[in-house]
């Protein structure tokens, strides 16, 4: 197993409109599906990633994930802010509402630490909007800058490998 | 007995922490402080015949849970947490 850094800890940030969690635990998608609901959302837009049992043809065993917590939860809620500031008002609204009405109203961001096995989730998001568009547009954008920016780290473990020449991976 | 102020701490994650077989250490720098910029030969110099160097060019800073744009521009005191934040693979 990779040396864990001290650093690479739990770690949970709450906003109204946005919700960040680093665990250890297994991830709960119901939970996280639920944090997000609002009797004014009529959509819910939701990614699981899970760990895949390939990767170029050698067969993966499990991932592993740390994290510098303290600045990738931090990191996690400014993109899922972003995301929510800059959805677009939708279409449907009436001339008359002053924009009071949010185009998303809530979003939540759960990544996984530590071993995860084949076939378990290591990130959820989730999204609820008024209306479907921007809960779809929100979440692909939150799961591609959390890809880019997060200062989270995966090691893939492959079958018939020397575990301690296991890989870092590097996103593109 | 607490640490002198001119002490940093450094935090290697993911491939760093490979490369020098730990996750983070802490020394004292020089009283008129040091380039965050000077930071990358001086760990190397303390971590000879590792790949750290390899590791530390595709890179970035931080430093009190900021990422560094510019380690020009960054001149350590003491007292700092500095991480080398080499390329993520979160998500």
């Amino acid at each position: 197993m990779a040396l864990t850094s001290p650093a690479s800890v739990d770690a949970f940030l709450e906003s109204p409109q946005a919700i960040c969690a680093l665990t250890h635990d297994r991830i709960d998608v119901q939970a996280v599906i639920a944090s997000v609901q609002d009797d004014a959302a009529g959509a819910t837009a939701t990614f699981i990633g899970t760990t895949r049992n390939s990767f170029k043809g050698k067969i993966v065993t499990r991932l592993e994930y740390q994290a510098y917590s303290k600045i990738a939860i931090k990191t996690m809620a400014d993109i899922a802010n972003t995301a929510i500031e800059s959805a677009s008002c939708s279409q449907h609204q009436p001339s008359t509402v002053s924009g009071k009405v949010p185009s998303v109203i809530r979003c939540a961001i759960h990544h996984r630490l530590g071993t995860v096995p084949v076939g378990e989730p290591s990130i959820v998001i989730a999204v609820s909007s008024p209306h479907r568009k921007e809960a779809f547009v929100a979440c692909e954008e939150i799961l591609e800058e959390v890809k880019r920016k997060a200062q989270i780290w995966k090691r893939e473990y492959y079958e018939g490998e020397d575990e301690n020449e296991a890989e870092w991976k590097e996103n593109a | 007995m607490s640490k002198p102020e001119n002490t940093i701490n450094v935090l290697y994650f993911a491939a760093a922490s490979t490369a020098v077989g730990k996750t983070f250490e802490s020394f004292p720098i020089p009283q008129d402080g040091l380039k965050l910029s000077e930071l990358g030969e001086l760990l190397i110099s303390r971590h000879a015949n590792t790949d750290l160097r390899k590791v530390l060019s595709t890179s970035q800073w931080s430093v009190d849970l900021e990422m560094i744009d510019n380690p020009e521009l960054v001149l350590l005191k003491g007292g700092e947490e500095i991480a080398v934040i080499c390329p993520v693979s979160g998500g």
